[in-house]
């Protein structure tokens, strides 16, 4: 089946994903800013408000408190100073009283009704009105008269007013109650919306992920058809080769072999005919020799291109004949170790080991710079291997750049369901390794 | 282990370990103690009267005092004690008084003193209200207090009725003598802890059946006495007039401070559930509370806490008075500071505050126990409650008493523990007092337990550092010079001393001032400010000796340590 490759890339869907969480997290913050400056003025104005007023009401009762308790002890016929001696004591609550009530009226401006501070103070100076005349009286030495002001004014007044101020604490009260549970809407709605928060991220990120592992997925499938389809084409290559090459080969010794070996037998004949020492004679001896000497380029270079060898005598002889070949024609001292119990091959087989052990020599022979190398052939019981091995400057290509020569060694490798590998050799030098299993090489075929 | 609950472990132990730095390696503290009260001869047992009645002065202790009442420049000991209830009579006790033998030892003189005398004795305020040369003793008592004029002769003479004291009932504390209209005779002023008599005590219960001692909170507070020395050897009631009247205090410790600088003797009363009172001198005979905006009414957290003990002294040589004020357990001790006009607690900030979370304090002084020139801190702890430790596992009822060491750049270090003689050893404290008996150059320590026997500490000093004493004689001032600034300079270093009657708890420190100079050999001056207004100043004084200096006469050596 043929598969599309992919259309575009993951930039677009990973940047649609950063907007996304990019604009969840400002719409988030921008949510919880104006929630927490909510807060804030519900604390501010309202609860710290509140509970700076009901430290100043608690204060407010306690000075109302101590001056109820003053006026017990004033009435406790056992103390034995007199009334005016409470003077010192009244004029300091009263001034912490004074004090107490301004910054009350200040923190208590939103919430209480002119009704409620005009009863406070009127009340309290109605109170300190009495107070006056009470120490007035005792000062006068009226003390009798001052201890009735005590019981029948200023007792019941300073009651009265302390229930007041207890009514105003426990409306203060009911307010920061309100304003609690207020906060603890707020906050369960803060804590909600947190929650959404992290599951549209997490959303995000499962989506985000999902779309990446698809698109990886799709491009190693891609990469393996590419890798597939770059196999088959080099191994089509390879078959078109082989069989060109052939098709030369035997064109050149079909063809031209029989017609230059025909013009050999013509050249003869015809100067049997010539006389002797005639300079003709001389002229077609020549004419017989250069044709001689073409037939024998030809059967060499048909002989290269595809040994005939291969198909009628198989790879073991090809070999004992090429490597004696290359040894003269390159100069190169050549060990060639054969070993193993041997066993036929198939001749598409032997035509690819053969092509293998050509290019491996041929990289030896113009890039190792090396004198002598190793040809092994090894009949495994089950498998063949092939090795070629030199101690020169290897002719490994740089990292990361394979060579086409190499590429097509392991293609021939491949076709034949075997590896190729190529190690350098410590000190110098490389070794070829090639391993094809036995039942390919035996029943490998066209 | 959750990783929520590591990570607050972890995140405790680093507060922890932020907030409680370890404790500094212990440096040698440069002196000992030694208890030597069965050698010196101090056989004294505290009788609170307790019968199982649980009546609550049973609570609270009694004072002592360091005085030489013969005159003879050493320093004596009384230590005031409480009875038997009536109608529980098993024994009879009084105050004892104890001539220093000028040997290390000392000899019970009570008898011969003539203070033989039964009383429910509480504190003691020694002052020689009318000049003769001779200290006096002004005896609080719960019922009526008492006042003891010195003859001169080695005998005491009640004259409770002759000066005009008579007659006033009180449960009173603490006692302290100084001049506040500076008319050269010492007044009196009289602490009053709570509205209190047998007959009207309050039946307080932790466990619904038995009684218990009440806490202050069941009793009406009482206002504290002034009385003013009309000069003439008796007294004047002046608490209504002076503005120091005050109903709801329950006052248990009072200290003289010049609060505001300006020449004129404040008062500083510790109040128990109630908020302190700073009593500032208006100088017109009048007082005005100033404790609120002084910050010293109330604990930092605004809560009126249970005063007991309170000194003053210029601890940091800042110039400006100190205060320490010894509250109940689980409330720290104050130590406050002056900041502009008014004082911080920076009892935390010092190291006194973590350190007395689970004591309760009562008496407690300002004394430079190494001689290093910075005044140290003495505290006296013990619980009121003799069950405290079934209800609070790590408060006892007898406590160990602690000694602050300054170590200066205002921290502090409990060296109670390294000092021996006994001293950290638990013990149901009271009464506090310093003074040098041994004339060795450093102040020794005196301190009374409830129900239990008194301790006398003396101080042997291991440094080698010295020390400078000046006893003060007014001839227009009171005589025995109380209010009295003493500064002296040395090196660029200035150290104050204030001439102090009462202070601590329930107890009076020797009059005489004592500096600590550490190793030097000479000061440059010494300056005294009289409370008369007049200034005086001798130069070039040699350290390790005691003077006497005499207002507008001169200086004399007195005797060398």
């Amino acid at each position: 089946m043929e598969k599309s490759p992919p259309q575009r890339g993951p930039t677009l869907g990973l940047y649609l994903g950063l907007i996304v969480t990019i604009l969840a997290v400002l719409a988030y913050a921008g949510y919880i800013t104006r929630q927490f400056s909510g807060l804030r003025k519900l604390q501010g104005e309202m609860v710290d408000r509140n509970r700076k007023d009901s430290l100043q009401l608690l204060r407010i009762q306690n000075d109302l408190n101590s001056l109820g308790l003053a006026m017990r002890d004033m009435l406790d016929a056992s103390e034995p100073y007199p009334l005016i001696a409470w003077t010192a004591q009244f004029d300091r609550t009263r001034n912490d009283l004074s004090a107490a009530l301004r910054q009350e009226e200040n923190l208590a401006e939103a919430t209480r009704t002119s009704d409620q501070r005009r009863y406070l103070t009127q009340s309290l100076t109605q109170f300190w009105d009495a107070c006056d005349r009470m120490f007035s009286q005792a000062q006068n030495g009226q003390e009798q008269a001052a201890r009735e002001q005590i019981r029948d004014t200023l007792q019941p007044q300073q009651a009265a007013l302390s229930s007041a101020v207890s009514r105003l604490l426990v409306q203060n009260n009911e307010g920061e109650e309100q304003a609690a549970a207020r906060i603890a809407e707020i906050y369960d709605r803060v804590q909600r919306q947190l929650y959404y928060f992290l599951a549209a991220i997490l959303l995000a990120i499962v989506v985000t992920s999902l779309y990446m592992i698809r698109y990886n997925r799709r491009i190693f499938a891609h990469v393996a058809e590419l890798s597939l389809q770059r196999s088959e084409l080099a191994q089509k290559l390879i078959a078109t080769q082989e069989s060109t090459l052939r098709h030369i080969s035997r064109e050149l010794h079909d063809e031209f072999g029989q017609v230059l070996t025909a013009i050999g037998s013509l050249l003869r004949r015809a100067d049997k005919d010539m006389p002797e020492n005639s300079a003709l004679r001389e002229d077609l001896q020549e004419v017989r020799e250069i044709a001689q000497t073409t037939l024998n380029n030809i059967r060499s270079l048909s002989q290269a291109l595809h040994p005939v060898l291969l198909e009628e005598a198989g790879l073991e002889s090809t070999l004992d004949w090429y490597i004696p070949t290359v040894e003269r024609q390159t100069g190169l001292a050549l060990h060639y170790e054969k070993s193993g119990q041997a066993f036929p091959l198939e001749t598409s087989a032997s035509v690819q080991l053969y092509r293998l052990v050509q290019e491996a020599l041929n990289n030896v022979a113009r890039h190792s710079g090396a004198k002598e190398a190793w040809v092994r052939l090894r009949f495994q019981p089950a498998s063949l291997e092939l090795e070629v091995e030199d101690r020169g400057k290897g002719f490994a290509p740089p990292a990361g750049h394979t060579g086409i020569g190499l590429v097509a060694m392991r293609e021939r490798a491949e076709i034949l369901g075997g590896t190729l590998k190529v190690t350098p050799i410590a000190g110098g030098g490389t070794l070829v390794q090639i391993h094809i299993p036995r039942e390919r090489a035996e029943t490998h075929g066209e | 282990m959750k990783r929520r609950d590591f990570i607050r472990q972890a995140v405790g132990a680093g507060l922890i370990h932020a907030a409680f730095p370890r404790a500094l390696p212990a440096a040698p503290a440069g002196f000992r103690f030694v208890d030597v009260t069965s050698n010196a001869g101090l056989r004294f047992q505290h009788n609170s009267g307790a019968y199982g009645g649980k009546l609550l002065p049973e609570t609270l202790g009694s004072g002592c005092a360091f005085l030489d009442y013969d005159a003879d420049g050493w320093q004596d000991i009384l230590l005031v004690n409480s009875m038997d209830w009536p109608g529980h009579k098993r024994q009879r006790t009084t105050m004892k008084l104890y001539r220093n033998n000028r040997n290390g030892t000392f000899t019970d003189v009570t008898q011969a003193a003539g203070l033989d005398v039964e009383m429910y004795g509480m504190g003691v305020a020694v002052g020689d209200y009318n000049n003769d040369g001779f200290p006096d003793i002004f005896i609080s008592c719960v019922g009526q207090s008492r006042l003891f004029r010195n003859t001169g002769k080695g005998t005491f003479r009640d004259v409770t009725k002759a000066s005009g004291l008579l007659g006033k009932q009180g449960l009173s504390s603490s006692a302290i003598w100084f001049d506040y209209d500076r008319d050269g005779f010492l007044d009196l002023f009289v602490c009053n802890y709570v509205h209190w008599t047998a007959e009207t005590d309050v039946f307080c219960s932790l466990d619904g059946k038995n009684k218990s001692y009440c806490t202050p909170e069941a009793y009406r507070g009482d206002t504290c006495w002034l009385y003013h020395n009309r000069g003439n050897g008796t007294f004047e009631d002046v608490t209504a007039t002076s503005g120091i009247f005050d109903s709801s205090s329950k006052s248990l410790g009072v200290a003289m401070l010049d609060y505001d600088q300006d020449g004129w003797p404040d008062l500083l009363v510790a109040n128990d559930t109630q908020p302190n009172k700073l009593y500032r001198n208006l100088h017109n005979g009048k007082f005005k509370d100033a404790a609120v905006e002084a910050g010293l009414a109330f604990s930092v957290d605004g809560k009126a806490r249970a005063g007991m003990g309170v000194d003053v002294a210029d601890y940091d040589n800042s110039g400006k008075p100190g205060i320490i004020i010894t509250n109940f357990d689980n409330e720290m001790i104050g130590l406050y500071r002056k900041t502009g006009q008014a004082y911080d607690d920076v009892a935390m900030q010092t190291g006194l505050g973590a350190a007395s979370r689970n004591t309760l304090g009562f008496g407690c002084v300002f004394f430079d126990a190494d001689l290093d020139g910075l005044l140290d801190i003495a505290v006296a702890n013990g619980h009121i409650d003799d069950t405290v430790r079934h209800i609070r596992g790590n408060v006892g009822y007898a406590q160990p008493a602690q000694l602050f060491l300054n170590l200066g750049r205002g921290k502090f270090r409990d060296i109670a523990g390294d000092i021996g003689g006994g001293y950290d050893l638990p013990k149901v404290g009271r009464g506090l007092a310093v003074g040098d008996f041994d004339h060795d150059g450093d102040q020794d320590l005196l301190l009374t337990t409830n129900n239990g026997p008194a301790f006398l500490y003396r101080n042997d000093q291991l440094s080698g550092n010295r020390s400078i004493r000046f006893h003060l004689i007014g001839t227009k001032s009171n005589r025995d010079a109380i209010g009295a600034n003493v500064r002296i300079f040395f090196n660029g270093q200035t150290e104050l001393r204030v001439v102090r009657s009462g202070s601590s708890y329930l107890s009076q420190s020797e009059l005489p001032v004592m500096f600590g100079v550490g190793k030097q050999d000479v000061i440059d001056r010494v300056v005294v400010d009289w409370p008369s207004g007049q200034s005086q100043e001798h130069q070039k004084l040699k350290t390790g000796k005691a003077y006497q200096i005499i207002e507008n006469k001169g200086i004399k050596e007195i005797f060398q340590f």
